[in-house]
């Protein structure tokens, strides 16, 4: 009997040994835990503002891809639009051209454009081309200009002259439509100017 | 522009290369511009390259292939090549010679402007000193760029420098300002490819809308690359001096712009100078790296970035060489950072801006930075030393100071130089990596960096 009680006694013994190292080890683990969880805290605050900001950085770029490509896309519809109104612009005032009365003025216009053409070109030696409209006061003027002579063959213009020496190395483009051709940008932007699109 | 037109010559004497000589003419001027119509009624813009004893010498930007002496016919415009300009051209995308390659109408100019510019008054240039930020590291905290300024990247074939051109046509800002900022991108010579990743890179990331694009790639003549620059230039100059903006001007790859002008000079049989480039390449080059600057009373800047690769990556060849005696340093790209996949590839050992110093420090960036800048460029030149010797003696040679260095210098590039391309990185951000860097060597390491600074940013690891 006496061995068996010293034998519950020693087992008590290591019993309560382990238990107060299982309870120290516990409560060892619990504050590194708590440590752990301490640490971490700033770290994973850290990392929640880097998540918050890389995220504010992504939703700015993306609101720019949006906002900027909306904003290209309006002002190129803006763009075609005007252009489109510019182009109707230009062929009404084309018609208006071509059926212009050539009587009045219109004889001094083309006088100033064979005079222009023949000081260009530094001679009056030239062949003069016309369409059907203006041939008759071209050849009515014709008679100024020393040595130069309207050609046979017309050409397909709204009005005003292409002027060619003789000996056919220089041309002159004095032609209503090349004097448009030459202007347009000028006359592009007074018309876009008219419908307030540039100031 | 005025209404008077131009006298038509007929008479072609020769076509030699990019080049049409006109006989028996009189009147023409040096750069006026030329319309070459060819028999089948097509047309081609040059200028005039020399005039004297009846003849012309154009040159042709769209090349000279399919024209013939007869029935080709020269038109002397009567004025030089003009770019039409306006706020309009923003966002747009030209082609090499300016005219639109976006599908959409010519924009409607507010001026009309001579493509070679006006000489910059050298007494009213006003000295360059406001911080851009690119977003990219290296640039932003070593080799700072400032408003002004004309800092070239110097690459290689086949490296990285257009992922770069398009990564700072992207991000580029001026910061502490509400000024307006644009980027004019010139393309010169470059791939289909390269041309649609440029356009669809600012398109997609919304930049487009406050940059201007000029695209000449590898299949459009190489002559029109000549005006390629130059157009781009003007544009800027009016964004910048007339509507008052600060304009970051990246042109890409000049050497193909040079490579033209070799073209040219061959063709017109001229005494050719180092590796066949012409005698007057350097003056050449200034006329398009000078146009950049700050001018007294305007408001807006003209900076420009142009990139250059160094045939068989040789500093020293006659494109590169040069431009280096115009601008104001230099962002070299390395091929051995390349080849180990770091991008971007900066040698900072190579590189420099000139004016680095006035455009970083408090007010600007931040009071340490040209300091710790220092000393991280003096760290990596060790931690190249020691990677050297470790090379000769092995790691195990080296000493505890020296692994240190090492360390600098790989997490250099890994953490400070390698970034995406799609990373926009603020300076305080840059600034803060530079400093983790720094606080892997010991203290007593850090000789450049005043105590104040030292306590305020070093973490000791």
């Amino acid at each position: 009997m006496a061995s068996n009680s010293s034998l519950e006694q020693a087992i008590d013994k290591i019993l309560e040994k382990t238990e107060k190292k299982i309870l120290l080890d516990l409560e060892n683990a619990n504050s590194a835990a708590k440590q752990t969880l301490e640490d971490a805290l700033p770290k994973i605050e850290q990392e929640y503002d880097q998540i918050i900001s890389n995220g504010k950085k992504e939703a700015d770029k993306i609101e720019k891809q949006i906002t900027g490509s909306s904003d290209l896309e309006a002002r190129n519809k803006q763009l075609t639009l005007v252009e489109e109104s510019i182009d109707k612009v230009f062929t009404k005032a084309l018609d208006e051209i071509a059926n212009a009365d050539r009587s009045g003025d219109y004889t001094n216009l083309i006088k100033s454009f064979m005079d222009e053409s023949t000081k260009t070109l530094g001679t009056t030696e030239v062949l003069v081309f016309t369409n059907n409209k203006d041939k008759d006061i071209v050849q009515s003027l014709i008679s100024q200009y020393p040595g130069a002579e309207v050609s046979s063959e017309t050409i397909e213009c709204l009005g005003g002259v292409k002027v060619k020496s003789k000996d056919g190395a220089m041309t002159f483009d004095n032609t209503i439509d090349a004097k448009i051709e030459r202007l347009k940008p000028l006359i592009r932007k007074d018309i876009a100017t008219q419908f307030g699109v540039v100031n | 522009m005025s209404s008077e037109g131009g006298v038509q010559y007929s008479k072609i004497a020769e076509i030699k290369g990019p080049l049409v000589i006109v006989d028996d003419v009189s009147n023409a001027a040096f750069d006026e511009l030329v319309e070459i119509e060819t028999g089948e009624g097509e047309r081609r813009l040059g200028k005039v390259l020399e005039v004297g004893n009846g003849k012309a010498i154009v040159q042709v930007f769209e090349g000279t292939t399919g024209l013939s002496i007869s029935g080709t016919n020269a038109k002397f415009v009567g004025k030089v090549m003009e770019m039409p300009v306006s706020r309009e051209v923003l966002g747009r995308v030209f082609d090499g010679l300016g005219r639109p390659k976006d599908g959409l109408p010519d924009p409607i100019a507010d001026k009309f402007i001579d493509i070679n510019g006006e000489p910059m008054n050298p007494e009213q240039r006003q000295y360059p000193k406001d911080f851009i930020q690119t977003g990219i590291s290296v640039i932003d905290g070593m080799i700072t760029l400032v408003r002004g300024q004309k800092l070239p990247i110097f690459s290689g074939s086949g490296m990285s420098h257009n992922l770069v051109a398009a990564q700072i046509a992207r991000q580029a800002s001026v910061v502490g300002t509400q000024d307006d900022f644009a980027v004019v991108f010139a393309a010169i010579g470059v791939q289909y490819s390269e041309a649609e990743y440029f356009r669809r890179s600012l398109e997609e990331s919304g930049a487009l809308k406050r940059s201007v694009l000029f695209l000449n790639t590898a299949d459009d003549p190489a002559i029109e690359r000549i005006i390629t620059p130059r157009v781009a230039l003007t544009v800027a100059e009016y964004l910048a001096f007339e509507l008052g903006m600060h304009v970051l001007v990246i042109l890409t790859d000049m050497t193909n712009y040079a490579e033209a002008l070799r073209e040219i000079s061959a063709a017109r049989e001229e005494v050719p100078g180092r590796k066949g480039y012409p005698g007057y390449l350097y003056t050449d080059l200034s006329t398009i790296y000078e146009r950049a600057g700050k001018l007294n009373g305007r408001k807006g800047s003209v900076t420009q970035v142009p990139i250059l690769s160094m045939p068989s990556d040789d500093i020293t060849h006659p494109i590169p060489d040069l431009t280096g005696y115009i601008t104001e340093g230099q962002v070299v790209l390395g091929r051995d950072l390349f080849r180990q996949g770091v991008y971007p590839p900066v040698n900072i050992l190579m590189s420099l801006s000139r004016l680095m110093k006035d455009g970083i420090g408090e007010g600007s960036t931040r009071a340490d930075h040209g300091e710790v800048s220092n000393q991280v460029y003096d760290a990596y030149s060790r931690a190249q030393e020691v990677r050297a010797l470790a090379g000769i003696v092995g790691k195990a040679g080296l000493t505890e100071i020296d692994l240190k260095y090492m360390d600098v210098g790989d997490v250099f590039e890994k953490e400070f130089l390698s970034q995406a391309t799609d990373e926009n990185r603020t300076i305080e951000e840059t600034l803060g990596i530079l400093w983790r860097i720094i606080s892997k060597l010991p203290k007593n390491e850090i000789t450049k960096i005043k105590d104040k600074y030292v306590d305020q940013y070093y973490k000791e690891q």
